[in-house]
């Protein structure tokens, strides 16, 4: 990282989050060592996690189609992504999940912050927020939504069921899911 | 040059060992008709975004040159990916846009590529080694002449050619056999 991109995480000094640095032991034990997406505040720490680990190739994305492709282009290479973004930009890229990752059958797993529920208070995100889950049921993908279960079994069962269908895998991580 | 001289020029003037992502529509399925190979992946849908997968491969895999064949709808719909390109500048990526100013795979309607120099963005955003080519003698040249990227071609086309193509469907097979050509050695790289 050079000096100018150290900025970016100056928010984050000495804030650490306890899940997040759990969640990323489980994407390197399942080999993860690429990374796409466009940030999000809620998913801050797991950003800061992939742009701090020399195993793994991070690329920000300007859009979270871009991203799709950028991790597409690497699971071809033999890499393992995941892939990062607001429930917001999931919509942006639905036809590239369902047109590009669902037919060429890609296991790559994406960590989706979930505004838009309970107790938001910004409006713009009232209406993906209830169709979230619904999105990704009629696309028949693999989902869960983190709710204070253990984040170990969680995810480890999401990645086994990801590489048993083959298809893009989501966990769902509402705000304050880091404490 | 139309649309098949063109992709002939490329497809016949790249390496054996280089790979292919072609974008969404005639040209995609252009060469899948008339160059299907191991080394192809196809992007049949999720317009736009063959450079990016272009651009994950070459950073990927950086012991093959990735050669995208885009069109400039496609480019124009997905432009924040030069911007990525000339921002991780893969040397190993050469990024080919046929550029005939429509949507040529639905009814021509125009695109905004006359007025978007393509080929001026490339180079303010980073790429290094930008070429336009209006026959396929000047295509030929520029493939030939690309050294280290990240290379843009913009390559002029006309309308008109062959739209009764076969169309990609097996993609789950294409990935599998694309994978396997990924992992063979790239021939006269030290590091294999």
């Amino acid at each position: 990282m050079n000096q100018s991109d150290k900025g970016v995480f100056n928010v984050l000094a000495g804030d650490r989050s306890e899940k997040a640095d759990l969640l990323h032991g489980i994407f390197r034990e399942f080999g993860v060592n690429f990374a796409s997406g466009v940030p999000c505040g809620v998913l801050r720490h797991i950003i800061k996690n992939f742009e701090d680990d020399a195993v793994v190739l991070h690329v920000i994305a300007n859009r979270e189609s871009e991203a799709v492709g950028l991790a597409t282009g690497a699971y071809f290479c033999g890499k393992i992504p995941a892939v990062y973004m607001q429930n917001s930009g999931l919509f942006s890229a639905s036809n590239d999940i369902a047109s590009l990752l669902i037919p060429y059958r890609m296991p790559i797993f994406f960590v989706v912050s979930y505004r838009g529920c309970e107790g938001e208070d910004a409006v713009q995100h009232l209406t993906t927020g209830r169709a979230t889950e619904r999105l990704l049921e009629s696309f028949g993908l693999p989902f869960e939504v983190f709710r204070n279960q253990n984040l170990r079994n969680l995810t480890r069962s999401l990645f086994e069921t990801m590489y048993k269908v083959e298809l893009p895998t989501f966990l769902l991580l509402k705000r304050g899911w880091h404490r | 040059m139309n649309r098949q001289e063109a992709i002939e020029v490329i497809m016949t003037t790249i390496d054996a060992q280089d790979v292919v992502v072609s974008t969404t529509g005639l040209i995609s399925r252009e060469i899948f008709e008339k160059f299907d190979s191991e080394r192809n992946i196809y992007v049949p849908g999720s317009m736009g975004l063959a450079s990016s997968i272009g651009l994950g491969l070459a950073m990927a895999q950086q012991t093959k040159r990735v050669v995208v064949i885009d069109g400039d709808a496609s480019l124009l719909m997905n432009l924040g990916s030069i911007v990525t390109i000339g921002n991780r500048r893969p040397t190993n990526l050469l990024h080919v846009v046929l550029d005939n100013g429509v949507y040529a795979s639905c009814s021509e309607e125009r695109s905004m590529s006359k007025t978007a120099k393509l080929e001026v963005l490339a180079g303010e955003v980073g790429y290094q080694y930008v070429r336009t080519a209006d026959g396929q003698g000047g295509l030929k040249r520029a493939i030939i002449e690309f050294r280290r990227g990240p290379g843009f071609i913009l390559a002029k086309i006309e309308l008109g050619g062959r739209r009764d193509f076969r169309r990609p469907l097996e993609l789950a097979a294409i990935k599998d056999r694309f994978m396997l050509f990924m992992k063979q050695p790239t021939k006269g790289d030290p590091s294999s």
